[in-house]
């Protein structure tokens, strides 16, 4: 049996801990009617997010999360992804979710680094999967698992596995999630368990979170994506947003321009055929050029799908995981879209882009890439 | 000044008697000293919106229609206008509310949001439900209504 990552812990359970109990996203529990309230702009919402809880929390500490564990505040008050995180019972739960069933797309439990993450992931998946058919996905803590565990949780019916890496070059993710003040991360330990998940799972059925504004480069992200998209696993795409009282709470949140054209070079790059040579950076690594047929880039702004949340599907094929308001307040633009970007959601995008000073003029070399290695039509967008 | 707030239940809701309810905007007006009044979320209103993290009013001394916005509400997964219901100068705003805006999910009858000089009282006060019975059938319809779409809890 592959051996675990020592978890630093002193475990206690209390009468609200998991399995018994999980937090569940904001938008989850308005849909499921746990809480009152609407979203900014209807739409239809089945995505459910429920995240592991224990009353010591994570024992993770990295330096933009909101549940650090160096974070002020008792674990209970934390928010993560700068909103609250509704408590609930998980067979009231469960139940609520069969009684939905119709409009849920995707299920997905995120642990968290505790020395009981394991177990209750396994039991929770295990008590949906009684009742429930929505596919199911699970985003992983690393230090938790090895091999068999992974092959566990897919027998008990996880067809996805995320993985949240966030930090995309091995010095960031030092930096920022194992030189950290308690209880830091390891990168060979993440990415074996990318590579074991991708193994037991099969092709495009893992997935690697991708945080933009940390730190690291346009460079370097495309770097990832491309070696992501070569074992055939997903980049998931998301946007810093600072956490109040994080570490990186000072942080600037990444601005938009940059934002859209690394959202529109990963499109690129994965479903309409470019390889990593068509993208010029400047000294600092930042996209400075893309060498495409202007045609082909316009094509894919006015298509839309590369400003959508990147998440696991429905069963259908439909975006499932859309994590409304993740990445930015109900006060602002939208940065990744839920729902299919409208004409004047399309026409704010190629605005923000400012498409003139990136693309290069004229017919460009155009796809390269033979489309068996290309990604998979994101979720919702038929196959050309 | 404290006064005492005479309550009713409608559907589970507790609503002020003495009250003017808008239909459009789920605000309720109270006449106060003055010929003032003050306008406040009715409890469908609040609750509609989720937890309110921030809120948001034009200056003191700003004249606002009947209709149009005066300020901005802030809720965790949703943001819209304030609309006024009825015209006036507005006089104050409720400071506790701007400093605590959970509190409007708590108990919005007993926090108003700001007070206005009213332009047109007599006028625009009769286009408010005031009268218990129409009170009572209104907001129990409402009710029904957030219930089919899903907009408040099991």
């Amino acid at each position: 049996m592959t051996p675990l990552v020592q978890i630093d812990d002193q475990l206690e359970v209390s009468s609200q801990t998991s399995p018994d109990w999980v937090r569940i996203s904001y938008a989850s529990a308005l849909a499921l009617r746990f809480k009152s309230g609407r979203f900014q702009r209807p739409f239809d919402f089945g995505g459910i997010n429920l995240l592991l809880t224990y009353d010591q929390g994570c024992r993770s500490d990295c330096g933009y999360c909101g549940l650090a564990r160096s974070r002020q505040g008792a674990y209970e008050d934390k928010s993560f992804i700068r909103v609250e995180w509704p408590l609930v019972g998980t067979d009231e739960l469960v139940d609520r979710m069969a009684e939905h069933e119709e409009k849920l797309t995707r299920l997905c439990i995120s642990m968290v680094t505790h020395g009981y993450a394991y177990r209750d992931t396994l039991e929770i998946t295990r008590r949906i999967r009684s009742r429930l058919a929505t596919p199911l996905s699970i985003l992983v803590a690393p230090p938790t698992l090895n091999e068999e565990r992974l092959r566990a949780l897919k027998d008990a019916g996880t067809d996805m596995i995320g993985i949240g890496l966030d930090a995309v070059t091995e010095e960031l993710f030092r930096q920022i999630r194992s030189d950290v003040p308690r209880g830091g991360l390891k990168w060979d330990n993440y990415w074996n368990i990318v590579h074991q998940a991708r193994d037991l799972y099969g092709p495009w059925k893992v997935n690697c979170h991708t945080l933009v504004g940390l730190g690291e480069t346009d460079h370097d992200l495309i770097g990832i994506f491309d070696d992501l998209l070569e074992r055939q696993i997903f980049s998931y795409l998301f946007c810093f947003n600072p956490e109040p009282d994080s570490r990186m709470a000072e942080h600037p949140k990444t601005p938009v321009r940059r934002w859209r054209r690394v959202q529109l070079a990963k499109f690129l790059l994965e479903e309409c055929g470019l390889e990593p040579g068509a993208f010029d950076y400047d000294d600092e690594g930042t996209l400075a050029r893309i060498h495409a047929p202007a045609e082909l880039v316009e094509r894919a702004v006015r298509d839309g799908h590369a400003f959508m949340t990147n998440g696991c599907p429905s069963a259908g094929g439909e975006p499932g995981c859309t994590r409304p308001m993740g990445s930015w307040r109900p006060t602002e633009a939208p940065r990744d879209y839920p729902w299919q970007p409208t004409d004047a959601d399309r026409a704010a995008v190629l605005e923000q882009l400012h498409l003139d000073e990136i693309l290069r003029p004229g017919p460009g070399p155009g796809p390269s890439r033979p489309p068996e290695r290309w990604a998979p039509p994101a979720a919702g967008r038929p196959a050309v | 000044m404290m006064t005492t707030l005479e309550l009713f239940t409608v559907g589970g809701y507790r609503l002020a008697a003495g009250r003017s309810y808008d239909e459009a905007t789920h605000l309720w007006v109270e006449t106060v000293a003055e010929g003032a009044a003050r306008c406040g979320f009715d409890p469908l209103g609040s609750e509609t919106s989720g937890d309110v993290v921030a809120v948001s009013f034009e200056p003191v001394g700003t004249s606002v229609e009947r209709g149009q916005a005066f300020g901005s509400l802030e809720a965790a997964k949703f943001v819209g206008p304030l609309i006024a219901p009825i015209s006036g100068t507005i006089r104050a705003h409720n400071g506790e509310v701007v400093a605590r805006p959970g509190l409007v999910n708590q108990d919005p009858m007993a926090h108003w949001l700001i007070e206005v000089q009213p332009s047109r009282p007599d006028e625009e006060l009769a286009l408010l439900l005031r009268d218990p019975d129409r009170v009572r059938a209104w907001f129990a319809a409402e009710v029904e209504k957030f219930e089919r779409q899903g907009a408040i809890t099991q």
